[in-house]
């Protein structure tokens, strides 16, 4: 498969700091690319680089196996993108802002009727078209952000964090759009904070810390890089301090604690983890009422990676 | 929707405050023509005076108190102190002059009699006094001259007699042409005000950062974009000036088609463009829909108050009007004042309004620099 978007060695630097350092990498065709980081860890100076929207101390970026420069017009009608401030006019209309945005890319009138009319069934906003954007919720704000980025039908797209303040509803739509252009045949780049859209939509991940690449692959590929093999939580009315330090020397356990009735347990890779717990809490006696057991997330794999929260 | 369309949309949201400041300086000018004042003849005032007489009413007495009735109006009053002071107070008078007993002997005989006088000391009171000076000239000059009382009378009266007919010999309606020199004056606030307006809050919408990095990355050339946005902007200056000068026709009427109009559109049209160009400025510096408002009023109605657009420029203070030197405002009302008095046109005469116009174009100039200057820091700092 051929790649979309190839980012060679890319280097972004201001004054004293590296907002970006020797990036590489690339997105395949038909692809959903998440970039995943903490705010400051480059995500949007990346993006705003491959749009040329700054300009960059090192590197190479093509696009469509094309350099990428702030004259490429060509490369850019093939281009989408939605950012994360909502970009449209407080003077227009929901279908008047669509029609404008897209009209800086398609020129036909009939042709753009029609695209317009398939964004606002894209994103859900058939409802609203007449409506101005202060009468829109946040939502459905974004949702309007969306088709204005979306609307010229592009090939690539770029979503930097479309979901921020958005409420469940909208945000679920958002991403059955998302799916939906990705199924129509876009490239996706999709920069997001929250762990669960990326589980859900994206093929490959890419983590950024400090400007760096520090991991990527599929989100399996990632979640095997943790030492983290489970974790399990039991919720114990009471529990002895003999009882924590028998259960701390088990083979596989990582790290424990026990506060308001809950007992947390991490655990390394092993195998039988919850069953020599439960066999455990049985033969002691111990009264629980509900124990769970859950796989790290991506967010434990940043942890583990950076030693910080995702959205920190 | 195309650039221009969008254009509009944002220039209707706009709609209530060009509508405020057309109709200020619609009310301005029918007010204006109302209240103006008529110099196409000439009338010598008459003072309002009151003659004390202790003299007998004959010879040279009687014939000053004749010359003088013939030139003011004679007051009654009551012969008093507290009357007399009162009547100066209030105005009522504003000349008084006191014949004492004997003068008319006393000045045959050469012993100079005292005329006592007291007046407001305004202008019509003065002119009181040069009546009755030029009266007493005239009579030191023939005593000598003329040996009879009578034939010195004669002579007097026969001098003072001489009347000089003024005739206003302009052909310029002078009235009409102040009119519309007021209403271009003021139509300095309104051009400024609407175009900074309208231009900084259409920039605001255009030139938010998120809609311009959207424009910035679609296929449409920005160069284009931006050419598309200026030929916007400078439609609307334009149809702004055009209904102004329309609005002067209406207001007006016909008398106005004469080759001042075409200076006077010529002129408030060049401003109208130098208007433009400080719209371009502000809005590339200011990013605040607040402070535009406010913008508005320090530079739209402080240079009219400075350069004399409200008030007319021989009341400013000088330091008032070395600083209007510096702003387009004063250069422009400077040629509306130099037109309603001007009769002639030849290079001779137009040579002061020609250089005005060329200060304006240099200011024009200016601004066009500074905008480019700006816009090209803010850009590298973008980048």
């Amino acid at each position: 498969m051929k790649y979309v978007v190839e980012v060679k060695n890319l280097t972004k630097e201001y004054k004293n700091l590296k907002a970006v350092y020797d990036l590489s990498f690339g997105v395949k065709e038909g692809e959903i690319l998440g970039l995943l980081g903490p705010n400051g860890s480059g995500k949007s100076t990346t993006i705003n680089c491959l749009l040329s929207l700054l300009n960059f101390s090192k590197g190479k970026i093509q696009i469509f196996g094309k350099e990428m420069n702030p004259n490429a017009y060509d490369l850019k009608e093939k281009i989408g993108v939605v950012f994360q401030e909502v970009a449209v006019f407080e003077e227009l209309t929901v279908i008047e802002n669509i029609d404008y945005f897209c009209g800086l890319y398609i020129e036909d009138k009939k042709l753009r009727k029609q695209y317009v009319e398939d964004a606002i069934s894209l994103v859900g906003l058939e409802e609203f078209k007449k409506f101005y954007p202060k009468q829109l919720s946040g939502g459905l704000l974004r949702r309007l952000n969306i088709a204005c980025g979306v609307a010229h039908k592009p090939k690539l797209i770029i979503l930097d964090e479309p979901t921020v303040a958005v409420d469940p509803q909208s945000r679920n739509n958002i991403l059955d759009g998302i799916k939906t252009l990705r199924d129509q045949g876009a490239t996706i780049i999709y920069t997001t904070h929250y762990m669960e859209e990326v589980e859900i939509l994206c093929d490959r991940v890419i983590i950024l810390d400090k400007g760096k690449i520090i991991a990527s692959g599929t989100t399996d590929e990632l979640k095997s890089l943790a030492k983290l093999e489970e974790k399990v939580t039991v919720e114990v009315l009471d529990l002895d301090e003999k009882y924590m330090k028998e259960i701390s020397a088990f083979k596989n356990v990582e790290d424990i604690s026990y506060c308001d009735g809950l007992l947390c347990i991490t655990y390394k890779k092993g195998k039988n983890n919850l069953v020599e717990l439960m066999d455990y809490l049985k033969a002691n006696k111990i009264k629980y009422h509900k124990i769970f057991s859950e796989r790290p997330t991506l967010n434990d794999v940043f942890l583990e990676l950076t030693g910080k929260e995702l959205r920190d | 929707m195309s650039i221009f369309k969008a254009f509009l949309k944002v220039l209707k949201s706009c709609k209530g405050t060009i509508i405020l400041y057309s109709v200020i300086l619609i009310f301005f000018a029918a007010f204006n023509m109302k209240a103006g004042d008529n110099t196409s003849n000439f009338v010598a005032e008459r003072p309002d005076v009151f003659i004390q007489n202790y003299d007998k009413m004959e010879g040279i007495t009687e014939s000053l108190v004749h010359y003088l009735e013939g030139n003011a109006n004679i007051v009654p009053l009551k012969d008093s102190e507290n009357a007399i002071k009162d009547a100066i107070f209030y105005r009522d008078v504003n000349y008084i002059i006191t014949i004492p007993e004997n003068f008319r002997q006393d000045f045959l005989e050469h012993k100079n009699p005292t005329i006592e006088v007291q007046g407001t000391g305004d202008y019509l009171a003065s002119l009181s006094e040069m009546y009755l000076e030029k009266y007493l000239k005239f009579a030191n000059i023939y005593r000598d001259t003329f040996s009879s009382e009578e034939e010195l009378i004669k002579n007097i009266e026969k001098t003072l007699d001489k009347k000089t007919n003024i005739q206003v010999t302009s052909k310029l309606d002078t009235d009409h042409l102040a009119e519309v020199a007021n209403y271009y004056n003021f139509a300095n606030y309104s051009i400024l005000a609407g175009c900074v307006f309208v231009i900084c809050m259409v920039l605001f919408s255009f030139g938010r950062e998120e809609i311009r990095k959207r424009t910035i990355i679609s296929s449409m050339n920005y160069k284009r974009y931006n050419r598309k946005l200026l030929l916007s902007n400078a439609l609307f200056a334009c149809l702004l000036w055009a209904f102004y000068v329309l609005v002067s026709f209406v207001l007006f009427g016909s008398s106005i088609f004469t080759t001042h109009i075409l200076f006077y559109m010529l002129n408030s049209f060049i401003f109208t463009l130098c208007a433009l160009s400080i719209a371009f400025l502000i809005g590339n510096l200011v990013h605040n829909r607040e402070a535009i408002n406010g913008i508005v009023n320090v530079v739209a109605l402080g240079s009219s108050f400075l350069c004399g657009a409200f008030v007319p420029v021989e009341y400013l203070p000088d330091f008032v009007l070395n600083i209007a030197h510096l702003l387009p405002s004063y250069w422009y009302i400077n040629t509306n004042e130099s037109l309603k008095t001007m009769e002639v046109f030849n290079f001779e005469s137009l040579r002061p309004i020609l250089i005005n116009m060329g200060v304006l174009l240099l200011f024009i100039l200016l601004f066009i620099m500074l905008t480019n200057f700006i816009s090209s820091k803010v850009r590298k700092l973008h980048s």
